[in-house]
């Protein structure tokens, strides 16, 4: 029961973070909802093993990140799901309202960056430094400021166009 | 638009969005519970279903195969009996390795080579499995033959000229789309590993 509670009460902390990265990865709404579904499933199942030993943020932006890119594309899904209908709406409304034009345009050229270079300008944009998305992405620091450089560049190109 | 700039907008966005507190605790418990399918299983019960399948053929077989009384018709019973055993094994084991992927203390980089890597192998099963298929459809008739009706049909051909040109067309059309996917998913795979620069 006391593990139960101190679950919900990080994901109630963190549910914009995932929320976030279920926008980067997922193709539509629908989508969105399973990989949001899954992303918790999977925090919860490895909620056990995690035993401290790296910050708590650094372990949910592995098992979030790790969730999205392996999982199978377009895959038809079947079986009992719980409704996040109206967590998405209001989600969606709120990140309207909150993101600046820019951010939005910038949400929808992240979204065509490949899987890596996504997860990596999404840390980046979350504060993270470059020791700390190497902690999450297993990169050296110095080759996440090479791809760093390499997706700033890609985006300005992207915008150009 | 530079990243860097925008990094702060970015940020001032998330602390507003962590304020507003949606998720009721009732739909997080509800998601902690594994009552939706998860996404290889998909895979996963075909394949099963299709292993107890040829495990049932292949022991009706080897009950029978006494039956199969000249060399050649115990070769094709052979083949056939270890077809219908080791590919099943195989396959739901190479499935088995892709549900088994521990995303749990892994870095991205080592995520994506594991899986990557158990995808490749599933599909390189499935890639045997397919040209073995053609050896298949040429062993077990007369297997069947004998088996069903004690016809030695390296001795009674008629059956061949209607049963191979159906079984190899019916196996190239499969093919055409069995290929096709195993190509896409590949190398979607392989593209993965592109992205990780190594």
């Amino acid at each position: 029961m006391q593990k139960q509670q101190n679950f919900i009460k990080l994901i109630k902390e963190n549910e914009g973070i995932i929320y976030k990265i279920t926008l980067v990865y997922a193709f539509n709404e629908e989508d969105q909802k399973d990989l949001y579904q899954e992303i918790v499933y999977q925090l919860w199942k490895s909620f056990d093993s995690f035993r401290g030993g790296s910050k708590i943020s650094t372990w949910m932006y592995r098992i979030a990140l790790n969730t999205s890119i392996t999982r199978l594309k377009k895959e038809k899904r079947k079986g009992e799901r719980v409704s996040l209908d109206s967590y998405l709406l209001e989600r969606i409304d709120q990140i309207d309202t909150l993101m600046e034009d820019r951010i939005k345009l910038l949400y929808s050229h992240i979204k065509q960056l490949n899987t890596v270079e996504k997860g990596v300008v999404l840390l980046y944009l979350e504060g993270k430094n470059y020791d700390e998305i190497a902690a999450i992405t297993g990169f050296t620091p110095s080759n996440v400021g090479t791809r760093l450089n390499r997706i700033k560049q890609k985006l300005k190109s992207q915008i150009k166009k | 638009m530079e990243l860097d700039e925008l990094r702060n907008e970015w940020q001032e966005m998330s602390i507003e969005l962590n304020k507003q507190k949606i998720l009721t605790d009732k739909l997080i418990i509800g998601m902690t519970q594994e009552k939706y399918s998860n996404k290889l299983k998909s895979i996963s019960i075909p394949e099963t279903i299709g292993a107890v399948i040829c495990m049932l053929s292949a022991i009706f077989v080897m009950i029978k195969f006494s039956t199969l009384d000249t060399w050649y018709l115990a070769v094709c019973g052979v083949f056939t009996v270890a077809y219908l055993i080791l590919l099943p094994i195989k396959s739901i084991g190479s499935i088995r390795k892709m549900q088994q992927v521990n995303i749990g203390d892994k870095t991205i980089e080592d995520t994506l080579l594991d899986f990557t890597k158990t995808k490749k192998q599933f599909w390189l099963v499935q890639r045997v499995g397919f040209y073995l298929n053609f050896i298949l459809i040429i062993a077990v008739l007369p297997v069947a033959g004998k088996i069903m009706s004690n016809k030695d049909l390296f001795l009674d051909t008629k059956m061949w000229y209607f049963y191979l040109p159906f079984m190899v067309i019916f196996l190239l059309v499969i093919s055409k789309f069995g290929l096709k996917h195993y190509k896409k998913t590949t190398n979607s795979a392989e593209d993965l590993l592109k992205e990780l620069d190594i």
